[in-house]
């Protein structure tokens, strides 16, 4: 049985689905997310929200801190002096550092391509305004397409790219003292620059990810993996788009094998795209 | 509770730096830094009237120390006795506290890389022993004690015999280490080595007045508009996404 | 807790070392946490006796497997009661300095030339031996002369005079102490030694003639002094140098160097004149002050300021102002006092004052030492020299005393050959060609040798020109004979004994001496098989324990510093008369002024100032400029010029100069520190530093020699004592 799409072709924009369709689309799923990528996805969450926490406990100056006394007194207790707290935060950044680093020096041609970063096409810069005049409530426009990760996601793993290793480099030069007292005070002040940046970004993040109704599909999606299709169909039409023409090529290889050189016009239609207007 | 201070009787102290070797000996200071610093003033006067003054300067451990507020981690700190401390667990080696100390008190070893300086060898006097300077100095001119102790020789000295302490009209910052010594040795020393008004390096600086609004206007706004976003997203109820 | 127990080599040998450790229990947590101790090894603290200086400070060393962690004050001590200058806090230092000297050095190249190789002991010893049985054999057993310096040098002592030769000299005779010494003993009938017995603590007014105290720093006497001017002692300080001390002082008088004798005369002369003297003191104690009066009629406080720009109005208010505070005036004797060449006759003079002032023997002025029994060994007879000494001691020099020597005069004999020729040499503990003056000419009477050895503990500038380089262990790693201080308000007897192993290869002078001397035959004058041994029968006479002495290190006794502690019968001076002489036959019998006079000394020439020199209380002599954390303290010297020389020099402060001496010596480059605190005739350095050895490689190439510039010196005739503060140096800008 053929898994292709109720669409008898591939529009260009998305277009209003009838309701056999959109049913259709709720039941198929569709794998977005590596199981690579979910688990470093949530060993950063979780090393993220313990290095925060330590952090902001480990500022203590009146003038620099951002957390109360009975906070900072919380955590010394908790692991039983500052300089524990202080060397738990160190082994723990450490820890995580070494564990991306791997993902990070090899892993960025497969995860990091290059549309991922891009924010800068009309699509994107669109959307950036759409969705937050929407979710604010001033507005009801449609949002433009997007790829497989939407500007706002990109926008954010683009903060995240740049800052994490202004943290990691800042947090080794602290850890280990190099270069020079100055240097290491330089260090400080960007290491909470770099990390303020990225929660600035988190805020909107675990948001959008976690309590904002219409992404709930994304956040399941960051433990099993898997999206329904009406939600690709919705809200990243681009790569919904991509996977259904993949489809369809691969539709075309397999009924090219089955049916032996029966049909002269075969191969030429090979990774052609069906242009129709919309029905 | 104690207050601990320090008394140096400038007429007998003759700089012959003993407390400094015996201080780096105790404490295993790389050579050439120090956590107590002989130093002698300018000569002032005119030949062969002529005047001048031995001092010693290490850490006051003040009654409000500029240093502690301005280390981040909080690895300086004052003890239950008034000693001002450095916890080098926690000391992360930025060097904010250097200059905020206006006696130029501590220093960054280049051994650790951290933060070092008198700490009224805090080891020794909860043993009940004097701090080492106190007890190698030749011309017995320190004294150690509990300015709260009444029967005490140093609250004798401070407050009875009217020792001294170096301050000027730029920074009071109560500083207890006291001099003893003639009035005009004293002016001579306080006019050759004022404190001066804690300086922060541009590092500190930035993070306070830039770095530290600037994150948490960013992070507030976020949080903002994620609030008002939720406000919406509870007015609208849930049926509207997805149909 | 912490042990005081004796250690190593004291219980004979290693076996018993080992159980003797072993039998005591473990410990708890000590009182004293030294650094880098671990925290759960034991902790002991050996009590010994400091070698950074020649005081002699009592100290305990925290010592923890096997390794010295920190050295401090003995607070049971009678000296120093637990304090402790720089220099001894700085004792690891030198316990661990990577460049100390390692193994035996037989040189390979030539001599001066500074090759070596290592031997082993047996190889060191035998040429040693060999060579000095050569010399014997070819020239006689007093071809050889010996340069000590330091307690350890006693057992060398001993071999040397069993070998037969008479010529040993300490450069702390004729480069330091001596003409003090001897100046002292004509008026008093014996020196001052040292510590010398100044009763700082109970003066009512301390008169410092060129004496830097507090610059130059010995733990309890700085102790003495703070203490008593924090009771209220006046203090005068004579020196052409704004001093630490002249900066504390009542009265600071600049005076034209090389005119202390007119100052003290003119001193006498008001005393006497205004009958401000101790006249019952005078008359029951002293003879000859009939002709002392008579003598310095003449030298009226106008006449000394024409000659020591000193105003005649402070000449006379501090001459008063002794004579109110009488008899407890400490009249300070000075330590290092050759100076211009007539110091025996200023020690006169300061000991004619202390005399007149009724302060000798009287709290507050200079106390009495109280003897001390110390035990010996049954010796054979020490061989007699036929043609007997060498230096001059006796001869030449009169008044020079014949246990001290005079170190110039062997340097005389050996370039000179007369009496006869010298041709082996031994030194000591001493840096020769730092710690005496015109180094070029020892250099030239080495080169005369057919022997030169050299025992130190580090690679100095001199071992260069050795043959032979032997090296001791330091003052933590060896025992030495027993400090015996008998010049003290409490006499005492301490120990030095070893607080852990010597290092690399160094050994002990008792182990060097006592071998070379079976190899030469001559191991009956060491008739003991252990230090623990050796200890015991010099202490036996004063009744003192060993083993009480080596667990406390110092066992005191007694003193008995005043005349008034005595019987009036026993109230006698060992001179001729029996008194104190303030005029000395003795003195006339030699053809010498039987009371001093004043000699003006040499002027420098134009553009040139005089050179003169003192000590920094972080440093002792040139031997500590390779430590650690002393030489992080000071690591060079500067030169003092007044600002009208820097200035037509056309040198700004902390800018370099040449040192230029009137012979063409030319010193290495040296910051300059610009005051007014030092006369426009004079310029400035702290002794010891200028070293050259590349062994030393803290020490090397940091500031200025002051003894390399002193080509010139002026010879006491009384006692041979070099007067080096006659010559003269042109600063040049770098």
């Amino acid at each position: 049985m053929s898994s292709a799409t109720p669409l008898a072709h591939i529009p260009l924009t998305p277009a209003p689905l009838t309701v056999e369709q959109a049913e259709a689309m709720l039941q198929r799923q569709i794998k977005k997310h590596h199981v690579a990528i979910i688990l470093v996805h949530w060993f950063n969450a979780i090393v993220w929200l313990i290095e925060l926490s330590t952090g902001l406990a480990l500022i203590s100056s009146p003038d620099l801190r951002l957390a109360p006394d009975w906070y900072l007194g919380m955590f010394t207790a908790t692991f039983g002096s500052r300089a524990n707290l202080l060397q738990f935060h160190i082994a723990l950044g450490i820890t995580w550092m070494v564990a991306l680093l791997p993902y990070g020096l090899f892993g960025f041609r497969t995860y990091l391509r290059g549309e991922m970063l891009n924010v800068t096409d009309k699509d994107d810069i669109r959307w950036l305004i759409v969705r937050t005049l929407r979710i604010l409530g001033k507005s009801d426009e449609p949002l433009p397409p997007q790829g497989i990760y939407n500007a706002g996601q990109k926008a954010y793993s683009l903060v995240v790219w740049g800052m994490v290793p202004v943290i990691m480099a800042t947090g080794v030069i602290m850890a280990f003292r190099l270069f020079s007292p100055a240097v290491v005070g330089w260090a400080v002040v960007f290491h909470f620059f770099a990390v303020g940046m990225v929660v600035g970004g988190l805020v909107v993040h675990v948001y959008m990810g976690a309590v904002f109704p219409e992404e709930k599909p994304a956040f399941f999606s960051m433990i099993t993996g898997m999206v329904h299709e009406l939600y690709a169909y919705n809200h990243h039409f681009k790569w919904w788009r991509e996977m259904k023409l993949a489809e369809l090529e691969w539709e075309k290889k397999r009924e090219h094998a089955r049916v032996p050189q029966e049909s002269a016009e075969g191969p030429k239609e090979a990774g052609g795209a069906v242009e129709k207007s919309p029905g | 509770m104690a207050r601990f201070a320090m008394v140096t009787d400038l007429r007998k102290c003759v700089a012959c730096h003993a407390c400094t070797a015996s201080c780096n000996a105790e404490w295993d200071v790389p050579p050439s830094y120090a956590r107590t610093h002989v130093k002698t003033t300018p000569l002032a006067g005119t030949f062969p009237e002529l005047t001048s003054s031995p001092y010693v300067a290490q850490c006051n451990h003040c009654d409000h120390p500029p240093c502690v507020p301005a280390c981040p981690s909080g690895a300086t700190y004052q003890d239950a006795g008034g000693v001002v401390r450095v916890d080098a667990g926690v000391c992360i080696g930025c060097g904010f506290c250097v200059d905020a100390c206006p006696y130029e008190a501590r220093y960054v070893s280049p051994r650790t890389k951290k933060v070092d300086k008198c700490d009224f060898c805090a080891p020794r006097i909860a043993r009940g022993e004097q701090p080492a300077c106190v007890a190698t100095c030749p011309a017995g001119a320190k004294h150690f004690g509990d300015l709260e102790d009444r029967d005490g020789e140093v609250h004798r000295i401070v407050f009875h015999e009217g020792a001294r302490r170096i301050e000027s009209d730029a920074v009071a910052v109560g500083p207890n280490v006291y001099y003893l010594g003639r009035p005009e040795h004293l002016d001579l020393v306080a006019k050759s080595f004022p404190p001066h008004a804690p300086r922060y390096p541009v590092a500190r600086e930035a993070w306070k007045r830039l770095v530290k609004p600037l994150v948490l206007g960013v992070v507030g706004l976020s949080l903002v508009g994620q609030a008002v976003a939720f406000f919406n997203q509870l007015h609208k109820g849930e049926g509207d996404f997805d149909e | 807790m912490t042990s005081r127990i004796s250690r190593r080599g004291f219980l004979g040998t290693a076996a018993t070392l080992g159980a003797g450790a072993a039998a005591l229990p473990a410990m708890a947590s000590p009182k004293v946490h030294p650094p880098g101790w671990s925290g759960t090894s034991r902790v002991d603290e050996v009590a010994t006796t400091c070698e950074m200086c020649f005081w002699r400070c009592g100290i305990l060393a925290s010592v923890a497997d096997g390794k010295v962690l920190r050295v401090r004050g003995n607070p049971e001590h009678p000296q120093n009661q637990g304090r402790l200058c720089a220099r001894g806090n700085a004792g690891t230092g030198l316990l661990y300095d990577p460049d100390r000297l390692k193994t035996p050095l037989l040189r390979t190249g030539e001599r001066g030339e500074g090759q070596f190789k290592a031997v082993s002991w047996d190889e060191a010893l035998d040429f040693l031996a060999g060579k000095l049985v050569e010399i014997r054999k070819k020239h006689g057993a007093e071809s050889v002369a010996f340069f000590p310096h330091g307690n350890g040098a006693r057992f060398f002592a001993t071999l040397m005079r069993a070998y037969g030769t008479p010529n040993s000299a300490e450069p702390s005779f004729a480069q330091c102490r001596g003409p003090r010494e001897v100046g002292y003993s004509l008026t008093f009938g014996k020196g001052l030694g040292s510590p010398e017995p100044v009763d700082l603590e109970e003066s009512k007014l301390v008169v410092l003639i060129g004496s830097h105290l507090g610059e130059n720093v010995f733990t309890s006497q700085i102790n003495a002094f703070a203490t008593g001017l924090s009771a209220g002692a006046k203090l005068i300080t004579v020196d052409p140098r704004f001093s630490m001390a002249a900066s504390k002082s009542d009265w600071w008088l600049p005076i034209r160097p090389g005119t202390d004798i007119a100052l003290l005369l003119a001193w006498m002369n008001v005393l006497i004149g205004e009958g401000l003297y101790d006249k019952e003191y005078v008359a029951s104690y002293a003879h000859g002050f009939d002709k002392l009066a008579a003598h310095v009629k003449e030298f009226t406080p106008e006449w000394a300021e024409a000659i020591t720009e000193i105003p005649a109005a402070k000449v006379r208010e501090t001459a008063r102002a002794m004579g109110e505070s009488k008899p407890a005036v400490a009249i300070h004797p000075g330590r290092h006092v050759t100076w211009y060449g007539d110091d025996t006759q200023r020690a006169r003079a300061m000991a004619i004052l202390t005399a007149l002032l009724g302060s000798w023997g009287r709290k507050g002025g200079l106390f009495l030492p109280t003897p001390i029994e110390k035990g010996s060994f049954d010796l054979p007879d020490f061989p007699e020299s036929k043609r007997g000494r060498a230096d001059g001691a006796g001869e030449r020099f009169p008044f020079a005393i014949e246990e001290l020597g005079v170190t110039n005069g062997l340097i005389d004999a050996t370039l000179s050959e007369k009496p006869y020729p010298i041709k082996g040499w031994i030194v000591y503990g001493q840096n020769i060609l730092e710690s005496i003056p015109q180094p070029s000419r020892t250099i030239e009477a080495i080169k005369k040798l057919d022997l030169m050895v050299v025992v130190d503990v580090l690679p100095v500038d001199q071992i260069k020109y050795a043959d032979l380089v032997l090296p001791e262990a330091t003052y933590l790693e060896r025992y030495d004979p027993p400090t015996i201080v008998e010049s003290a308000k409490r006499p005492f007897i301490a120990v030095r004994q070893p607080a852990c192993e010597p290092l690399y290869e160094s050994k002990p002078g008792w182990w060097i001496a006592r071998e070379l001397a079976k190899r030469l035959d001559l191991g009956a004058f060491f008739p003991w098989e252990s230090p623990a041994e050796h200890l015991e029968k010099i202490l036996a006479p004063a009744g003192v324990n060993a083993k009480q002495l080596l667990s406390c290190g110092a066992v005191s006794f007694p003193g008995k510093p005043y005349l008034e502690d005595r019987a009036p019968e026993n109230r006698t001076f060992d001179t001729a008369s029996g008194k104190i002489e303030l005029y000395s036959q003795e003195l006339a019998d030699k053809g010498a002024d039987p009371m001093p006079r004043y000699t003006p000394p040499v002027e420098p020439p134009k553009g040139f100032v005089r050179l003169i020199y003192g000590r920094a209380p972080m440093h002792s002599f040139a031997r500590t400029q390779n430590n650690a954390t002393l030489s992080g303290l000071m690591p060079e010297n500067e030169v003092w010029l007044h600002p009208m020389a820097a200035k037509a020099a056309g040198v700004g402060h902390g800018e370099r100069v040449v040192l230029e001496n009137g012979d063409g010596v030319k010193s290495d480059p040296v910051k300059v520190f610009v005051t007014e605190g030092i006369r426009n005739d004079c310029a400035y350095l702290v002794h010891g530093f200028g070293q050259k050895t590349k062994a030393l490689r803290r020490a090397s190439g940091k500031g200025a020699s002051d003894n390399g510039l002193m080509s010139r010196v002026n010879v006491d005739p009384l006692t041979g004592g070099t007067g080096m503060r006659v010559n003269f140096v042109r600063p040049v800008k770098a």
